[in-house]
């Protein structure tokens, strides 16, 4: 039986036409890029945009392959674990590489030893925003008025980067209100445009719809400077300075990976972000590209980890 | 010949619910029950474990005093034994044999778990199926699976 | 006639060669993706959204929306064929469906989903051109306390569903709410009922449940007796419904389609409530509730009729708001992003062409469907002429493919055999798996609305009956809870007095 096994399979294989070529430069065959959230999220609309711009550039596909689940720490651990080749790698976010490390008890993997930093690629604002009938239109108001009565505000999900904006909020502001989580940003935006909730942590580009309609009035954007594509909104650190977060999207391989590959795929990273139809999408986006090499992207990883570790403690936010 | 008549069928099944529904409040021990107003992640479970319990109790117990109108039947062992483990099969090996062998080995699998399959229809049956999966998936839909993976030797 | 205006120019971007083209293609590669078992119509979304990424932002929704209702009409398709629902709707007609292909039947189950489904689309995209903004603002009066309520109303519909022992399919639903359990819990991230499994994480995987206690349990029962046991008869009658059948369908279809369209427009989970509550409907109204589960022609019109209508009302949150109701639109709303659209309620105003061309390509791809599916009949049911031996094997590679791609999880496919097993066992003991899917997925939304009601409220119970839409909905629960077992009642004191005079 294995001997026929054995020759269907090789028979199969001739069939199918599979290339067996002697070594090259990098890359020499097609790469997978795991997102490690679902279709049709942001990181996997940033991934498959990059994705596509990067493949002309390296003369390879560049296949996106989500494998969702556990917050991004199931794709993480899979790229984690992968062939060290530079044929694998992860589209990494502020939750896989700076927020679940420090969230999780068990550690599924390293964010700083089992991964190889190519490019840190773009910066996602948040936005803290209300429903119009909350009778606030600053974020002093909101202050005021979460001192006054108790107030609820909805986010994406327990362990979120939009959680704990919310509560790194809470803390600088000393104010308490209760957090809401919903499964993902969809059904908490409905939520509070129906009023059921009446504030919202958010990624931008998910309430920028709303926010140019009318339908939420945006208080203030979480990063430091304001957001070229809303330069009316100001920033949360206008009215408490030093307030400051964001999502990223950053590329890893696993540790490893030769040098010549991320450097390969570093440069692919750089072209392709520089490429100004893929800047406009990114604006439309409102995402601000950075493009990094992958000494900066280390000392981010770094620095995230740093700024978040005391707001995890705080909230006192475990999972398992 | 018993003389009490029970449905038989009826009393596995409320054994069964209501070992589950002891599993799962056995499960759900170390979970917070919180309170009623902020209903931890053992609330809810627990609640409906205990209603599990009672609806596999009052079914164990209705068996009694009634016959059994329609017997189990036969058990297809060779089903369980082929069929189940093919999409394991096809879970463990994917990435490691690639899609093109995986496919072909978990096919070829639950061809086995019928008796009427000759060895060599079983054969080109699966011969095709790959075949066709691998243009369809692979090729068509450009899905993300290595076609042969790296246990192989090629 | 500002309606008229909007469609035609809907009717002109939509009917432009390209486009009809990308429709066709769409409805086409939705179908044939969606008719292979284990494969629903997420999966074949997710399969083929990045080929939509090249085209021109309309022709691209428009091919999209396409793939959408394609694969959930192959879906139907597959759940009368070889009883292997995709999605929780097939499901529901998985249960007639089915039997109904057993007994010769495949012909007219098929032709009467492609009908219902073809007029339940047609009314609904009407409805949806028609009054998409105000069906957003009622929409959005849905809060978790009327959620939960909708919720309850669901699981007292879901007895109907069975056509065995009420007790057994209350503890089925019971069990498949337990199961809905399974994964983190979203309040405070605690894992539970994982067996520190971090891929269970997200909670077990509808698709790998369905497979397993429908699909798979079903080729194990067909094992059994190989060599004395027919799967399905050889004899296939007509392929299509005599005039009779015609009259049969017609009231169901139109009462799926309403049922379908009110619940399709609430984003948080009403679409899957459509189907189930179409086939409860039928039962209850229906002169012979006894042929439920075993063939009748109205728990297949019904409950596909209802799913389709809310298949197309389910894109009102998605145009108007820019909200997913379910995964499938989560993908729509990326695929619109990648295309540089901002998904909101501008997407009206801003991108007329766009809004009122993805409506008029709804109904053509609907047209579409219905003449495409019709001569393919006769081709599906030839495939259940097909030996049973050769046929569960390709089954069985469909389904791991299918249950594989939509995540890459293995432990996706171990779930497949686990509930293979499961759904055997409860099959074996007379349990039937509908009403377990039921609560499998109405759990985690059932417990989520509860807790967020509970939390809004500050504690006050007395929230679900204070709030109108609410207390409606609870009341409504309760009448038909007495009308589900008022006839039990009645039937027992009836067998007491047949037996008194005896």
């Amino acid at each position: 039986m294995t001997a026929i096994t054995r020759r269907i399979l090789l028979g199969s294989a001739l069939a199918l036409g599979l290339a067996g070529t002697a070594a090259a430069q990098f890359p020499e065959r097609q790469i997978t890029l795991v997102v490690p959230f679902a279709a049709g999220g942001s990181t996997d609309v940033v991934g498959r945009i990059v994705a596509e711009r990067m493949s002309q550039e390296l003369g390879q596909q560049i296949v996106v392959q989500n494998v969702g689940g556990a917050g991004g720490s199931l794709g993480a651990q899979q790229v984690a674990q992968a062939d060290a080749d530079g044929y694998t790698i992860l589209m990494a976010t502020v939750a896989t590489h700076a927020l679940n490390p420090l969230i999780l008890t068990q550690k599924p993997y390293d964010p700083v030893a089992d991964f190889a930093p190519i490019s840190l690629l773009v910066l996602v604002p948040n936005v803290l925003a209300v429903n119009p009938e909350l009778p606030v239109n600053t974020v002093q108001e909101l202050i005021d008025l979460a001192k006054e009565q108790p107030l609820a505000y909805a986010s994406s999900g327990n362990g979120t980067p939009l959680h704990l904006s919310g509560e790194l909020f809470k803390s600088m502001a000393g104010v308490e209100i209760d957090h809401i989580p919903y499964k993902g940003s969809g059904p908490a935006l409905t939520d509070v445009l129906g009023n059921q909730v009446p504030i919202i942590f958010d990624n931008l580009p998910s309430a920028s719809g709303h926010i140019s309609s009318g339908k939420l009035r945006a208080l203030g954007v979480t990063t430091a400077e304001r957001a070229p594509s809303f330069p009316d909104i100001p920033t949360i650190a206008e009215t408490l300075p030093g307030y400051e977060t964001y999502t990223w999207n950053a590329l890893f391989a696993p540790a490893g990976t030769p040098p010549e590959a991320i450097e390969a795929l570093a440069v692919a990273a750089r072209t392709a972000m520089a490429d100004p139809a893929v800047a406009e999408r990114m604006a439309e986006f409102s995402a601000t590209i950075v493009a990094s090499g992958p000494e900066e992207l280390a000392a981010h990883v770094q620095a995230e980890m740093a700024k978040w570790e005391p707001v995890v403690r705080d909230a006192n936010v475990t999972m398992d | 010949m018993s003389t009490k008549p029970k449905d038989g069928t009826d009393i596995a099944a409320g054994l069964l619910f209501m070992a589950i529904a002891g599993f799962f409040a056995w499960q759900g021990l170390g979970l917070d029950m919180g309170t009623s107003t902020r209903m931890g992640p053992g609330y809810f479970p627990m609640v409906l474990s205990g209603l599990l319990f009672i609806l596999g109790a009052v079914i164990l117990f209705k068996a009694f005093g009634r016959p059994d109108d329609e017997p189990m039947g036969r058990i297809a062992w060779r089903g369980i034994l082929f069929i189940l483990p093919a999409p394991i099969f096809f879970g463990l090996t994917v990435r490691g044999l690639g899609f093109v062998p995986a496919l072909f080995v978990t096919t070829l699998i639950a061809s086995q778990a019928s008796l009427r399959m000759r060895p060599l229809a079983a054969l080109v049956l699966s011969v095709v199926v790959t075949i066709m999966s691998t243009l369809i998936f692979s090729y068509g839909l450009g899905l993300p699976f290595r076609r042969f993976g790296p246990w192989l030797p090629l | 006639m500002e309606l008229l205006s909007n469609l035609a120019l809907g009717f002109g971007v939509a009917s432009s060669l390209t486009n009809l083209g990308f429709c066709l293609i769409g409805v086409l590669l939705g179908t044939l993706i969606g008719v292979l078992p284990g494969i629903g119509a997420t999966a074949t979304i997710a399969m083929l959204l990045p080929i939509t990424f090249q085209l021109e932002p309309v022709s691209s929704l428009i091919m999209l929306a396409g793939i959408y209702y394609g694969a959930q009409y192959g879906g139907s398709t597959t759940a009368i064929l070889i009883n292997m629902p995709g999605e929780s709707s097939s499901a529901v007609t998985a249960i007639d469906g089915y039997q109904m292909a057993r007994q010769g039947r495949a012909g007219t189950a098929l032709a009467t989903a492609a009908l219902g489904s073809f007029f339940a689309g047609s009314v609904a995209t009407f409805l949806v051109a028609l009054f998409a903004p105000p069906l957003t603002a009622v929409a959005l009066k849905f809060g978790a306390a009327e959620y939960f309520s909708l919720m309850v109303m669901g699981l007292v519909m879901s007895v109907a569903l069975a056509h065995g022992s009420v007790l057994k399919a209350l503890a089925m639903v019971v069990l498949g709410l337990l199961l809905g359990m399974v994964g983190t819990d979203v309040y405070t991230g605690a894992p539970r009922f994982t067996m520190g499994i971090t891929q269970f994480a997200d909670g077990l995987n509808f698709v790998a449940v369905a497979v397993g206690v429908f699909g798979i349990a079903e080729i194990l029962r067909n094992l059994e007796n190989e060599h004395d046991r027919q799967v399905m008869t050889k004899n296939i009658s007509r392929l299509f419904p005599n005039r009779d059948e015609f009259r049969q369908m017609v009231a169901p279809i139109l009462r799926g389609t309403g049922i379908g369209s009110v619940l399709g427009i609430l984003p948080g989970g009403g679409a899957i409530l459509a189907s189930f509550a179409s086939y409860t409907v039928e039962k209850k109204l229906s002169k012979h509730p006894e042929e439920f589960g075993k063939g009748a022609l109205a728990g297949v019109a019904g409950p596909e009729s209802a799913n389709n209508a809310g298949a197309q009302t389910s894109f009102i949150p998605l145009l108007t708001l820019g909200i997913p109701a379910n995964p499938v639109m989560a993908l729509m709303i990326g695929a619109m992003i990648i295309q540089g659209i901002v998904p909101g309620p501008n997407v009206v105003s801003e991108q007329p062409e766009l809004f009122w061309g993805i409506i008029a390509s709804m109904w053509i791809g609907n047209l579409m469907l219905v003449v495409l599916n019709l001569p393919l009949i006769g081709l599906w049911v030839k495939l259940l002429t097909v030996p049973y031996y050769v046929l569960f094997p390709i089954i069985m590679a469909m389904c791991s493919i299918g249950v594989y791609s939509v995540n890459s999880n293995t432990y996706d496919l171990f779930a497949v055999a686990g509930f293979g097993l499961l759904g055997y066992v409860l099959s074996k003991l007379r349990c039937e798996p509908a009403p377990l899917l039921l609560g499998f997925v109405l759990g985690p939304l059932l417990e989520e609305n509860l807790r967020r009601a509970m939390i809004l409220s500050r504690g006050d119970p007395t929230t679900f009956v204070t709030r109108p839409i609410s207390a409606t909905l609870l009341v409504l629960s309760l009448a038909i809870l007495v009308l589900v077992f008022l006839p039990q009642i009645r039937k027992r004191r009836d067998e007491v007095f047949t037996e008194s005079d005896a």
